[in-house]
Parts: structure tokens; C-alpha cells; sequence
């Protein structure tokens, strides 16, 4: 029973502290500037920042507590939260839940890449203005605007990338779009006149993929048409793949996955199926069309996109090493293909009669001999053919014996070991612990 | 009030121990032994497929050989050491399964083709079922046999798990799931339902036995694995996928839950390099550890 008041009596206590300690807060009034104003007195120069055309919302308020705490903070800046959260807990509407596509930096909070956190004088509150902005990290789509022979004017006016992309993510479409394609495109583009029926052979495609054959950041080639070309597409010549255009199905194909390639392709496929290891994408439904794009492509040999996004489609995980591993400062000696994502340089991707797809007998002897004297490393340590693994029998001491030639992220040297100790202590007993 | 306190206690341990019993099982290998050769000494190399039965038999598609290997067990050791099975039909072994009667399925990844041997190692014939609905040809990326010795083919082709029976000949198919990624391998588990792996979004699908479709057993566990390429079921149901890129072992239940994952990457007897095929009878779970050119042997621990 005791027991019970004791535990009543504390409750009555904390009660009061809580009411005392919420009456004290309310009572304990701040000078009207102290939320911002009061802060410009020692940073001065912030006042210019104030006269700029486009102004953040809480800067314009006075409100510098808004984003930081005036007396202490963990975050540089005495931000009031990690700079990377800090915009998303006002602006959550940024990035919708489950969206389609979304911008990186922008998934990793790096707004003020973009944006001056608090004044510009481009709209929204921008570092700069127009296609600037965005060119400054898509280097290649700025060369290529710049040089191609015909142009995309949405990609060039003065709002430039925003007129097909939003630049934050999209909730529904993939690349970051505004609307699906062709519903986007259709938008400026007539597709119920005869001479867009001619220029597409009579097919019906106005509901169709437009960027399976026009790049929409211009191209050199006409219709800013891809410049690598698939030959019956050139030829307009269709119906060498697909049912003829007043067909009930046009766009269905005469042959199922590798069979309506191999129609031209005759030769090159029979010595890839011919292979010990075929790579099994080649064999299913989409075969070939997995990787290459059918009908026009900025890559050649009409690959899809860059290899190391076509690859990443099914091995995210490898390339997801690949990045960390970039992003390592330990891996100063990261080879090329890694680096520039190069999985072919390694890879046969067809076929192989070789493990992994290897282009030749042995990864380490011949593959990663095109680039690297292995033999050097024989002066102070032996590998080769004749150098039995001491783990395991059936091994020899080869260049994956210490290497992981796709990277392995946060160890050195694209090693599979956190240190050179810990890799020779793989195999020297005698020298663990010292 | 003390007493009411240990009264609280007790109750609450008595409830929760029975979930605890209940709960995911932790599963752990323990290493038995690891097979590195055959009978005349030569040395695997980059073996993709291993087939168990409870008759302590296991064969080994020593597939950078071109060739099979028989083994038999006898307490915790190799009664047979490697007799080979060498076919002019067969150049490229990476998948083997064993039907009731002894007799071995191989599927050629070179031909892609299912061969058909006989207990004794003779050439049958190859799976290739008449009739088969549109297309009639097929190509199989793995496949299963049942207690009943009816085969399962995945068939990346046409984008259906054929079904056959014990005499090979075709019995129905089922259709895959729509919006995949990429199928690697196929298992029936002792209840009849059909698993599939999707390697690229690391998910499993299951058909549970005489149902049309496939359905999601899990979502996407891209977080728990890289590149899950076999799988198989132990007895009571329990799903083993062998994380090829991640070089472990991941465990499931069968309503496919994670319950955890074994071995890691690394030379050592225990550890994985590029793990392939996994079989587990009521003894001991073989994998065929391919980059390590050996086939590894573990007994399970609960």
C-alpha cells in the first residue's frame, strides 16, 4: 500500500515540474528579432544576400533559426540538421513516396548543388540559370548539344532541360520525365498528317517508344534520328522484322526472341550459340533486344546505353561495386574498365567457352595480361600457372587470388583484404599475429 | 508487490519461450568434408552442379571438365571416390538431378539441353517432350524432379515452367510471373509447390501445387543478397539459395521469411568463391563451391 502512495506522490511531483517548467517557457520571452533579424547585426554582408531578385522563404521571414540554432549545433553551420535532411523537413513533397525515377543528388540531400540556400537571382533561388545548371554535371549531353548538326529546340530554349524532365524525380515515368512518351512528345508534335504517316512507313506510331529512334537532345543525323542506325530502319524497310503496317498486329515480329535475328545474323550467332557458356539472356523471349536496341542507338553496335547501365539492368549489384569502389580512397590503383565501367573490356557478353564469360582461357593470365605485366609480380612473389595455391589444391596463385576485378569497395588495391597483412596471412600461417 | 513482480516475470517467460521454439530456426553449417577430385586423382575444375540422394549417393557436374562424378558416402566419408561419366553428348554439364530410380538428368549448357543417363552412366536420350504447346521448342535454365519423379523445366524461351512426367513426356505448363527480372533456377519443394529465383531482383515466386499462377513468396531482397542463382528445400520446407556474387547461403522459410544467411566468401574449407548448385538430403547439404573447384560437404546444425 505504501508502495502506492509513493508512486501517486511522484506522479503529483513530475505533474507539476512538467506545468512549472511550460509556464517558465511561456513566460521567458525573446527579443522580436532574436528568430533572424538580430543575427544580420554581426553578419553583415548577409544583407546584400537579402537584396537578390529570389529570396528563401525563411531568410525572407527573418527566420535564420529556421534552418540554424543560433547557440549550438552538431552540424557544420550550426544547421539544425544534417545538411542532407535539412531541406526535405520543409520541402517533403520533393521527392513523392515510391517515385519512378529520382534525381541523385537530390536523393542524397545535396540540394545546395543546385539551389543557393538563401537568395539567387534565378527563380528558385537556382546557383544558375537555365540549361547552365544542369550542363555543369551532364557534361556529355552539354558537348553534344553544342555540336550536333540538328537540334532539339525544347533542349535548347531558355527553359531548356526542365521543358521534358522534372528535375527533382517523377512519380510515374522513368528519366526523370514530366509525362509518359509519347504523350510528352505529342505535346509539340503533330502525328495525324500524312507526311508523318509517310516518314514512318505507313506503321502506326503515334503510341510508340519515339526514343527508340530519335534522340531528343538532337543528333547529327536528320529527324534527330540516333546515329547508329539499324540497316532495315535506314532502309525503311520495317516489315523485314515486324508484320506489315495494315496488319492486325504491326508491330508483332514475323520470329520469337534470337530466331528473327538470326534471319541476317546467321553467322555471328551460330558461333556464339556454339559456345560452352552462353550468356542466358541471349536465349530468352527478348534475347538480343535484352542489351541492343532494335532499331537506332547512340552506342554502337546498336548496345542500348552505356554498357555499364545495360549490364547494370540485371547486375546492379557489380556495378553498385564498381561506384563504391570508385568512390574509395584507397582503390588509388582502380583499374580502367572498373573505373569507366567497362564491363566488356573483361566480359565477353554473347558467349564464352571460358568461366565468367572471360573472353579468353584465364581471367588473370590473358585477361587482365592485356592491360597488366603479371609477370612482374613474380619477382617478388610466385604466381603463374605452376604456382599450386597453398588453400586449395585445385587452385593456382593467380591475380584473383588477391584481386577482385570488378572492386571490392572499401578494400585496397581492389584487393579482397582489408590490408596486405591480412592477405598474406591467407596463406603464410607463420605470420599471423606479428 | 515483489512477489507480483516475479509472478509478472514467470508469466511472461512462460509465454515467451514456446515463440521463441516457434520462431525462425537459426540454421548453421557445419563442414564435413570437401571433395576436390576424382577416383584417379585429377583435380575438379569449376564444377557448377551437385545432386544428392538419402541413398548417400551424389553426383558432381564437374563442369569445367565437361563431365560427371559419382560419389557414395559412408559415415562421413567417401565409400566411392569419383567414378567418372564422360559423354560425347554431354560437353557441359551445370545443372544434375537424380530420380528415384538412380537415373541422372544433366542439363548442357552448351547444347542446352537436358541429357538423360542411366544409373550405369549410359547416354538415354535427351528430355525432349512431343507435343509441347507453342513453341515447341524450349530453352532450359534449370530443373527440378519431384518425389514422383515428374520433371519441372524452366523454359526462359517461352516464359513458362514445363511440367513432365516421369516417362518425359508433357503433362502442362504454367506460365512466369509477369514483370521479372531474369529466372535463374527452379526447385519443388516436398509438398509439390514450384519455387522460382529471380536473380536480378533477388525474389523468390512459388506456385503452390495445382494452382495456375505464380505469386511473390518474398519481395525483393537485394539487401540480404547480390545475385542468388540455385535454389533448393530441405525437408521441412526451408528455402537455401546459393547468393552466386555474395558467395553465401541464404535461408528462408517456406513462407519466405529470412531466417539468415551462411558460409562467406573466401579459400578456407567452410567458405564460398562463386557458390552454383545446392542439394541437401536428410543429412548433409552439398554445394558445389565453383570458383574454389571443389564440391563442399556440411551437416546442418540447429
Amino acid at each position: 500500500m505504501k508502495t502506492r502512495y509513493k508512486i501517486i506522490f511522484s506522479l503529483i511531483i513530475i505533474t507539476a515540474l512538467i506545468f512549472t517548467a511550460s509556464a517558465y517557457s511561456d513566460n521567458a520571452k525573446l527579443k522580436p528579432e532574436a528568430k533572424g533579424r538580430l543575427c544580420l547585426k554581426c553578419h553583415e554582408t548577409f544583407s546584400e544576400k537579402l537584396k537578390s531578385a529570389y529570396v528563401h522563404t525563411p531568410v525572407k521571414n527573418g527566420e535564420c533559426t529556421g534552418c540554424h540554432d543560433p547557440h549550438t549545433s552538431s552540424y557544420g553551420k550550426l544547421l539544425s540538421a544534417d545538411s542532407s535532411n535539412i531541406c526535405i523537413s520543409c520541402h517533403k513533397e520533393i521527392l513523392p513516396d515510391k517515385a519512378q525515377s529520382s534525381h541523385k543528388i537530390v536523393v542524397d540531400g545535396n540540394c545546395m548543388k543546385c539551389h543557393d540556400s538563401h537568395s539567387s537571382n534565378n527563380r528558385f533561388i537556382l546557383l544558375k540559370a537555365g540549361n547552365e545548371l544542369c550542363l555543369d554535371c551532364h557534361k556529355d549531353i552539354g558537348e553534344s548539344l553544342k555540336t550536333v548538326r540538328f537540334k532539339h529546340k525544347p533542349a535548347e530554349d531558355n527553359r531548356g532541360c526542365i521543358n521534358c524532365h522534372n528535375p527533382h524525380a517523377s512519380a510515374k515515368y522513368g528519366s526523370l520525365l514530366k509525362k509518359d512518351i509519347p504523350a510528352l512528345c505529342i505535346e509539340c508534335h503533330r502525328t495525324d498528317n500524312a507526311s508523318f504517316q509517310a516518314r514512318h512507313s505507313g506503321y502506326p506510331v503515334a503510341g510508340s517508344q519515339c526514343t527508340s529512334c530519335h534522340n531528343s537532345h538532337g543528333s547529327n543525323k536528320a529527324a534527330i534520328v540516333f546515329e547508329n542506325v539499324h540497316a532495315p530502319v535506314a532502309e525503311k524497310k520495317c516489315n523485314k522484322c515486324h508484320n506489315e503496317p495494315s496488319s492486325k498486329s504491326p508491330f508483332a515480329t514475323s520470329k520469337a526472341g534470337i530466331e528473327l535475328c538470326r534471319d541476317c545474323h546467321k553467322d555471328k550467332i551460330a558461333e556464339l550459340l556454339d559456345k560452352n557458356n552462353v550468356h542466358w539472356p541471349m536465349l530468352d523471349k527478348a534475347a538480343c533486344l535484352n542489351c541492343h536496341n532494335p532499331h537506332a542507338s547512340k552506342g554502337k553496335n546498336l548496345v542500348a546505353a552505356a554498357t555499364s547501365n545495360v549490364c547494370g539492368k540485371c547486375h546492379s549489384d557489380t556495378v553498385e561495386l564498381q561506384e563504391r569502389s570508385k568512390n574509395n580512397p584507397k582503390n588509388t590503383s582502380l583499374c580502367k574498365p572498373v573505373r569507366e565501367g567497362s564491363c566488356t573490356a573483361c566480359h565477353d557478353p554473347h558467349a564464352s567457352d571460358y568461366s565468367l564469360l572471360a573472353p579468353l582461357p584465364s581471367m588473370s593470365f590473358n585477361v587482365c595480361d592485356k592491360c597488366h605485366e603479371w609477370r612482374a609480380h613474380s619477382s617478388s612473389h610466385p604466381i603463374g600457372e605452376k604456382t599450386k595455391d597453398p588453400r586449395n589444391k585445385n587452385l593456382i596463385v593467380d591475380c584473383l587470388s588477391c584481386h577482385k576485378a570488378c572492386g571490392t569497395a572499401n578494400m585496397p588495391r581492389m584487393t579482397h583484404f582489408k590490408n596486405i597483412s591480412e592477405g598474406c596471412t591467407q596463406c603464410h600461417k607463420e605470420l599471423e599475429g606479428r | 508487490m515483489q512477489k507480483t513482480f516475479i509472478r509478472i516475470l514467470v508469466a511472461i517467460t512462460v509465454f515467451l519461450l514456446p515463440l521463441k521454439a516457434f520462431s525462425a530456426e537459426a540454421v548453421r553449417l557445419m563442414p564435413v568434408m570437401s571433395v576436390y577430385s576424382d577416383d584417379k586423382g585429377e583435380g575438379l575444375k569449376l564444377p557448377e552442379g551437385v545432386a544428392c540422394t538419402d541413398r548417400s549417393l551424389f553426383i558432381v557436374a564437374d563442369t569445367g571438365n565437361g563431365r560427371l562424378l559419382r560419389y557414395a558416402l559412408e559415415n562421413n566419408a567417401l565409400k566411392t571416390a569419383g567414378t567418372e561419366i564422360k559423354l560425347p553428348q554431354m560437353t557441359s554439364p551445370v545443372r544434375v538431378n537424380m530420380n528415384s530410380k538412380g537415373e541422372i538428368l544433366a542439363l548442357d549448357s552448351r547444347q542446352r539441353r537436358i541429357v538423360h543417363i542411366s544409373p550405369e552412366g549410359e547416354f538415354k536420350g535427351y528430355v525432349e517432350p512431343a507435343s509441347l504447346p507453342a513453341l515447341s521448342q524450349y530453352v532450359p535454365n534449370g530443373f527440378d524432379i519431384d518425389a514422383n519423379d515428374n520433371i519441372y523445366i524452366l523454359d526462359i524461351l517461352s516464359e513458362r515452367v514445363l511440367v513432365l512426367n516421369s516417362a518425359g513426356e508433357y503433362q502442362k505448363q504454367i506460365d512466369l510471373p509477369k514483370d521479372h527480372g531474369f529466372f535463374s533456377d527452379i526447385a519443388v519443394d516436398f509438398r509439390g509447390n514450384i519455387l522460382l529465383v529471380d536473380s536480378v531482383k533477388a525474389m523468390v515466386y512459388s506456385n503452390v501445387k495445382d494452382r495456375e499462377n505464380f505469386s511473390p513468396l518474398t519481395e525483393g531482397l537485394k539487401e540480404k543478397m547480390r545475385f542468388p542463382a540455385n535454389l533448393t528445400t530441405d525437408r521441412r520446407g526451408r528455402i537455401y539459395l546459393t547468393d552466386r556474387n555474395g558467395s553465401q547461403i541464404i535461408v528462408l522459410s517456406q513462407e519466405g521469411n529470412f531466417l539468415g544467411r551462411l558460409s562467406g566468401m573466401g579459400w578456407k574449407e567452410g567458405l564460398l568463391n562463386y557458390p552454383s548448385q545446392i542439394c541437401i538430403n536428410s543429412e548433409f547439404v552439398f554445394v558445389a563451391d565453383t570458383n574454389n573447384s571443389r564440391v563442399q560437404i556440411f551437416s546442418l546444425v540447429k
